[in-house]
């Protein structure tokens, strides 16, 4: 019948009535306002959850600053993470993490002035056995050597 | 003893995770044998087969299960919850049972809901587990469409819903009350016990949480039977299970051994031993959480009692080679940082302890701390221990107070000698962890190569 | 009832016979033995053993455990820091953890004195760290509202305050972000913490992190004394200390009747008492001059004018109640008008129907209630606050809470209250589609609370009828609270009707011989305006000049609830004392009274007999005399053109609040709350402005949208709704 794409409160409705009770849907509901903005929680995001999930603005962004999956600060279009826990940190990662930062000209925790990656380091991300994970718009690559970051970046900035 | 695929049979030889692959050696028989038998009947099975949880704590499941009520006993809805947070540092090995076999997974966990009487099943992914999420979905979707989950499971005229549920990024959430608090939509700082969830669990009903690889060893111990599935492992570690092997070893990845293998066979025989012709220095045999072993305790088998006799844990099965080029006080910093971070902030000890042990952590490796302060470390570790509204403290402390005890005259050079012995050689060193990124700025310029 | 099962607990080798499942914090204080605690309030809900100090070492546990999350069950064990060294042990370790980055900053802090910290620390602590690093610093103080102040590095993450906010007030705004110890406590953007009862956080807060922007420098705790009286705002009737500083109003804080309030206020209690202290109170009676306005005259000369225009009123007398009057207050001036000055008309806040005595039962009793039924358009928080805090707290223990108002969970038309309870009454297929579900399960349960919250004349006759129906019909237990508009508007009321006989309301037109105005309240009430007008001779006793005070012949100075003595009786029915706790700039009402009596020739003493206990018992409910079994229905309002307007005065409003510039925020905003569909009709979005317009008033509001509210209702504050008519035109303002 309705041919316009559902609105983000429609979805959310959709994802809540999977559950018993819709605060369940919390994070889906966060997840799904954090594509629709660009890959971040801007306030108006929180107002919008809150309205669909009937809680407060505030409740949302208490839950969202609990998860490291939220970002509540403007990212780049692309997202670069490099695991630096034991496992990977091991063998090599913060060889790994420096070539990402010389070829992005960014530290850790930056977004490039461009606005295009965002280079952040994370905590274990499961795959340790083939260690430096990177994840790379969030599909991982394993394991990712000092000399497959230039073309990494590469594919990032020139759409492969 | 050695490896074993149970969990991973035909994994190798064919893609499980297509439903008529996995039907053609056999999958979801398992599941019309135990819809054939009474509920208590496949319960006794699981008794049976003392069966251990693979997710960390190896707490029987059997027993875990026989603690809810049953569905006659009580008036709210019984649910089951599909612990699949993995995140224990090291640890891989449940995101490649959902890779490989989702549908050995799918099966117990409707052999489980079954068991239990739950009508609803939520499964909490790690959210960060993706693909893993996409190939859940798409063999619980060939699941649902082969009737073997749904309102009327194989025309039983029992019904089970199924909901995966992705998380976003937070250790404690594997903890089980915080990822029931997570599930019901707060933020997932574990819940004091009593109540257990087996009485109180998701929105206060009586709730059954199974890690990813216990529930997956479900179709095979109703396959074989519970008495059968005990012989297999040592007293007391029946069964196999799929350990994840990483660090400085040669090949790193998932093997799936049965319980009361050594170290030195995984390690060695199977993993291909230390590359670039490094000793040994230490492992880490259950994951980030546990008590480390020097070299000299490689011959330890892998099996809850053993390990627990050498003073450490299984754990998750991740087992972490760590060489000669590692600095212990440096591997302490990090392991401590990463419960800094992941400390939920909820009871006193946890969030102030975990972050007192990284800022003395740093000045000892930093070469700036005095004798006293490595003893006020080895304290707080202790003042840790055990004080904490969940095991994340203690996972925590245990581990850290450990380098310090096996490797003190390592950590006593770093006060003696005013600095990390290892010269900036270490392989840890330098490395910026999640917690340190806002200040990653201050190791200087970057600069940028011109080919860029 | 049956008694409670009794179990043999031992604490620290003393054996202890108490009801099973008791706490064990409680089971210990009981003995004597103190265990320490700071997240543990019991008000808050179960126990979320998050701080340890309250580690105890339980035999047959090899780890300490949180006691504050025990409870007692038939042999157990329990070791204080007392005997178990252990349990000392780990109650220092938190304590050195809790310290850790707390500044000790105690000789300038609030909080120091009476500070829980402060207090453990002394008596459990470890006297010394050895925290050799720089602690936490923040930016402070950080307003968490205007009346609230947030110095971050004190905060020690009990969590009390957002646990409060979360599941006591349920107004969701005050929370802990970030993780770990990144956790701090924080609003949404740094917005005010905008709710009816944010000021409890104040007194939860167990280090001195949250303190009151009203308090704060002000006061040392040993230069304070605290008077034990009752808030005089609303009908609820909340017990409080007061403060007291070199003879001033400090501030006030909760003093828990369990019965009543639990212990909790609201902010409109806790912190209009500034009001006392205003500039522009009266401090001295005026006489009006010809030609010259108001002139200060003396308090005899004041008396002498006020008899001689009562005298020559010849009866012809208008009393006007504020309901704001102790009930020894209310009995004077009644005795002055129905004795002296033979005259029975009055006009009162709120009148009662003595049946609903039958069905009185304490606040508590809500959340025993299987069911809870409010019927009413004035919103509940808005009239008695803490029965919206009684209602929240029985829908979470299981109650069914049934709201039956254009907003509510069934959204019936408006002023149809009575037409509700009636079909209710009435039952079976005569109940309209909308109500068959709640009339069934009224019928079904055994416990049932009824809450009257609408403005009528009818004194909750109709749900009197109601509550007899389903005790009489179906043998269940029912508790009936009818909200007055004013604080002790039951006891006014009884206090009139005791003084004498034949009552009548004020005529509708005609001059009237003299108008008696008694109160604030009564000055502000645009009925009193009116009969004003046209009253040869006008006495007001007020604390503030108002449109009324400004047609008075005579003005005396009035007082607050904070400087006299008397009774006050609640909506429950309460009698409770009411203490001076400062004294009031002049005379207070009862001494003008009798001096006024002294030349009307009738005896009043100036003061207030000693009364009734520190912390009231409910009286006992009287034998059941239901009065008026089938109560008149009036029709609901009148169809036509436009969106029907429910207007409703806010807790936040009136002469008190408004001379309380630090309570300014928490007034309704602007706002005009649209049903979504209305809404949607007229292209309207959320937060856009709108005009608003009735028989030729015209305002522009900010429209907030109620996806619940019934279509074609809107509501709109009182203040803001001023001029409009019962139907309001709603459109897009032009841009």
């Amino acid at each position: 019948m309705s041919a316009a794409p559902a609105t983000l409160y429609d979805r959310i409705q959709a994802v809540a009535a999977e559950y018993p009770e819709r605060r369940s849907a919390i994070l889906p509901a966060l997840r799904l306002a954090q594509a629709e903005h660009g890959g971040w929680l801007p306030p108006e995001a929180f107002r919008e959850v809150a309205e669909a999930l009937e809680v407060t603005p505030a409740y949302c962004h208490a839950v969202a600053s609990f998860y490291d999956m939220f970002h509540l600060e403007p990212v780049g279009r692309h997202m670069v993470e490099v695991c630096t826990n034991v496992s990977c940190a091991l063998v090599g990662a913060q060889q790994i993490l420096e070539t990402f930062e010389r070829e992005l000209g960014v530290h850790a925790g930056e977004t490039t002035p461009d606005g295009e990656v965002t280079l952040r380091t994370v905590e274990c991300y499961g795959g340790c056995g083939w260690g430096t994970v990177v994840a790379v718009d969030h599909r991982y690559r394993e394991p990712v050597r000092p000399e497959d970051v230039p073309g990494i970046v590469r594919e990032l900035r020139h759409g492969a | 003893m050695g490896l074993r695929a149970l969990l991973l049979e035909h994994a190798d030889a064919r893609d499980l995770t297509q439903l008529a692959e996995y039907e053609a050696v056999g999958g979801y028989a398992s599941l019309r044998k135990a819809l054939g038998m009474e509920r208590q009947a496949v319960l006794d099975e699981l008794l049976a087969a003392n069966v251990r949880g693979r997710g960390g704590a190896g707490f029987p499941m059997g027993r875990k299960a026989s603690f809810l009520p049953k569905p006659d006993e009580t008036t709210k809805p019984i649910y089951l919850v599909v612990n699949a947070d993995e995140s224990e540092p090291g640890t891989f090995k449940d995101r490649e049972l959902m890779l490989r076999v989702p549908h050995t997974f799918v099966e117990g966990i409707v052999i489980a809901g079954y068991t239990i009487g739950a009508s609803q099943a939520f499964v909490y992914v790690r959210g960060e587990y993706l693909t893993e999420y996409e190939v859940l979905v798409a063999a619980l979707e060939e699941a649902r469409e082969a009737g073997y989950v749904g309102p009327d499971v194989l025309g039983s005229g029992w019904g089970l819903t199924i909901v995966v549920h992705r998380g976003a990024g937070a250790y404690i959430c594997g903890e089980e009350t915080g990822l029931l608090e997570s599930l019901e939509g707060s933020r997932g700082q574990p819940r004091t016990k009593p109540p257990f969830p087996a009485v109180s669990g998701l929105y206060a009903s009586p709730t059954l949480i199974n890690n990813v690889e216990t529930l997956a060893t479900v179709p095979k111990i109703v396959e074989m039977g519970g008495e059968a599935y005990a012989r297999i492992g040592v007293e007391n570690s029946a069964g196999t299970r799929v350990f994840s092997l990483s660090g400085n070893v040669v090949r790193g990845g998932n093997y799936e051994l049965e319980l009361g293998t050594t170290l030195r066979e995984l390690i060695y025989d199977i993993g291909g031993g230390i590359p670039d012709g490094r000793e040994l220095k230490a492992i880490i045999p259950g994951g980030s959480s546990v008590p480390i072993l020097t070299a000299a305790e490689v011959d330890t088998p892998l099996d809850f009692d053993a390990m627990a006799e050498a003073g450490t844990m299984l754990g998750s099965g991740a087992v972490i080679v760590i060489d000669d080029r590692c600095c212990t006080v440096q591997l302490g910093l990090r392991v401590a940082q990463f419960y800094m971070h992941e400390s939920c902030g909820k009871c006193t000890p946890c969030r102030e302890g975990t972050r007192w042990m990284v800022q003395l952590l740093r000045k000892i490796e930093d070469g700036e701390a005095t004798q006293g302060e490595l003893d006020v470390l080895l304290d707080v570790c202790d003042r840790i221990l055990g004080n904490c509204l969940c095991p994340l403290g203690d996972a925590a402390a245990m581990p850290i107070a450990s380098y310090v005890a096996k490797f003190r005259d390592e950590h006593q050079r770093h006060i003696d000698e005013g600095g990390c012995p290892f010269g900036g050689e270490s392989s840890l060193d330098g490395v910026v962890a999640p917690v340190d990124q806002h200040h990653a700025h201050m190791r200087g310029q970057i600069e940028v190569p011109t080919h860029a | 009832m049956s008694a409670p099962e009794l179990v043999t607990v031992t604490v620290d080798d003393q054996e202890l016979q108490v009801p099973k499942g008791q706490g064990m914090v409680e089971t210990a204080l009981a003995a004597g033995i103190e265990i320490p605690v700071f997240c543990y309030e019991p008000r808050l809900g179960p126990p979320v053993g998050a701080c340890r100090m309250c580690l105890c070492e339980v035999e047959g546990l090899p780890k300490l455990q949180a006691a504050c999350t025990l409870t007692a069950q038939d042999g157990l064990v329990l070791r204080t820091a007392r005997t178990s060294e252990k349990a000392a042990e780990g109650q220092d370790a938190i304590l050195e953890f809790i310290l850790l980055n707390h500044p000790l900053d105690c000789p300038d802090c609030d909080k120091g004195g009476e500070c829980p910290l402060q207090d453990l620390t002394f008596r459990f602590g470890p006297g010394s760290t050895r925290m050799q690093f720089p602690k936490r610093t923040f930016d402070k103080p950080i307003p968490i509202s205007p009346l609230i102040a947030l110095d971050r590095e004190r905060c020690i993450l009990c969590y009390r305050c957002t646990r409060f906010s979360e599941t006591v007030a349920e107004d969701g705004q005050l929370v802990a972000v970030n993780r770990g110890a990144q956790s701090v406590i924080a609003t949404f953007q740094d917005e005010p913490y905008r709710a009816h009862f944010s000021g409890n956080v104040l007194e939860l807060c167990p280090v001195g992190a949250l303190t009151s922007t009203t308090y704060r420098f002000r006061a040392r705790p040993w230069e304070i004394q605290n008077v034990p009286t009752v808030c005089g705002l609303c009908p609820v009737g909340c017990n409080v200390w007061a403060t007291t500083r070199e003879g001033k109003v400090a501030r006030i804080l909760s003093r828990n009747h369990p019965d009543v309030h639990e212990g909790w206020l609201c902010d409109k209690g806790r912190f209009a008492h500034e009001h006392v202290r205003a500039p522009d109170r009266i401090r001295t009676p005026l006489l009006r001059v010809r030609r010259r306005g108001f002139e200060e005259v003396s308090e005899d000369d004041a008396l002498d004018a006020a008899a001689e225009g009562l005298r020559a009123a010849e009866g012809s007398v208008v009393v006007a109640f504020s309901g704001a009057e102790t009930v020894e207050q209310a009995a004077a001036l009644a005795r002055v008008a129905r004795k002296a000055l033979g005259s029975h008309s009055a006009l009162l806040p709120d009148d009662w129907d003595p049946g609903l005595d039958a069905f009185r039962a304490p606040l508590s009793a809500i959340r025993d209630a299987e069911v809870c039924l409010v019927v009413g358009d004035d919103p509940v928080v808005e009239r008695a606050p803490i029965v919206d805090l009684w209602l929240r707290s029985a829908r979470r223990a299981g109650s069914e809470v049934v709201t039956l108002n254009p907003g509510g969970s069934v959204p019936v038309a408006p002023g149809t209250a009575a037409q509700v309870c009636a079909s209710l009454r009435e039952g079976g297929k005569r109940v309209p589609k909308e109500l068959r579900a709640t009339s069934e399960r009224l019928r079904e349960a055994k416990r049932v609370a009824l809450v009257w919250s609408q403005d009528d004349e009818t004194g909750g006759r109709h749900v009197g009828a109601l509550a007899n129906e389903l005790h009489e019909g179906g043998g269940a237990d029912v508790a009936v609270y009818v909200l007055p508009r004013a604080p002790n508007g039951r006891g006014v009321a009884a206090a009139w009707h005791a003084a004498g006989e034949g009552d009548a309301k004020p005529a509708e037109e005609g001059e009237i011989g003299a108008l008696v105005v008694s109160g604030d309240e009564a000055a502000s009430d645009p009925r009193v305006r009116e009969l004003a007008g046209r009253a040869r001779f006008v006495l007001t006793t007020a604390m503030f000049q108002s449109e009324v005070t400004a047609w008075s012949h005579v003005v005396l100075p009035g007082t607050s609830y904070l400087e006299r003595d008397g009774t006050f009786v609640n909506l429950e029915g309460r009698p409770q004392r009411v203490r001076r706790a400062v004294a009031p700039p002049g005379p207070d009402e009862l001494e003008w009274l009798s001096r006024l009596g002294e030349r009307l020739g009738l005896d009043i003493a100036p003061w207030a007999a000693p009364g009734t206990a520190e912390q009231a018992e409910l009286p006992p409910a009287d034998e059941f005399a239901w009065s008026q079994p089938d109560p008149q229905v009036s029709a609901g309002k009148s169809a036509g053109p436009g969106l029907e307007l429910v207007r409703f005065r806010p807790l936040f409003s009136g002469a008190a609040v408004e001379r309380v510039p630090q309570l300014a925020f928490q007034r309704p905003a602007p706002e005009v709350e649209l049903a979504w569909d209305d809404a949607q009709t007229r292209g309207i979005a959320a937060g856009e402005t709108v005009a608003v317009s009735s028989n030729g008033t015209s305002r522009e509001l900010r429209a907030r949208l109620n996806r619940r509210l019934r279509t074609g209702v809107v509501r709109i504050a009182d203040e803001h709704a001023e001029g409009f008519e019962d139907r309001v035109q709603v459109a897009k303002a032009d841009a």
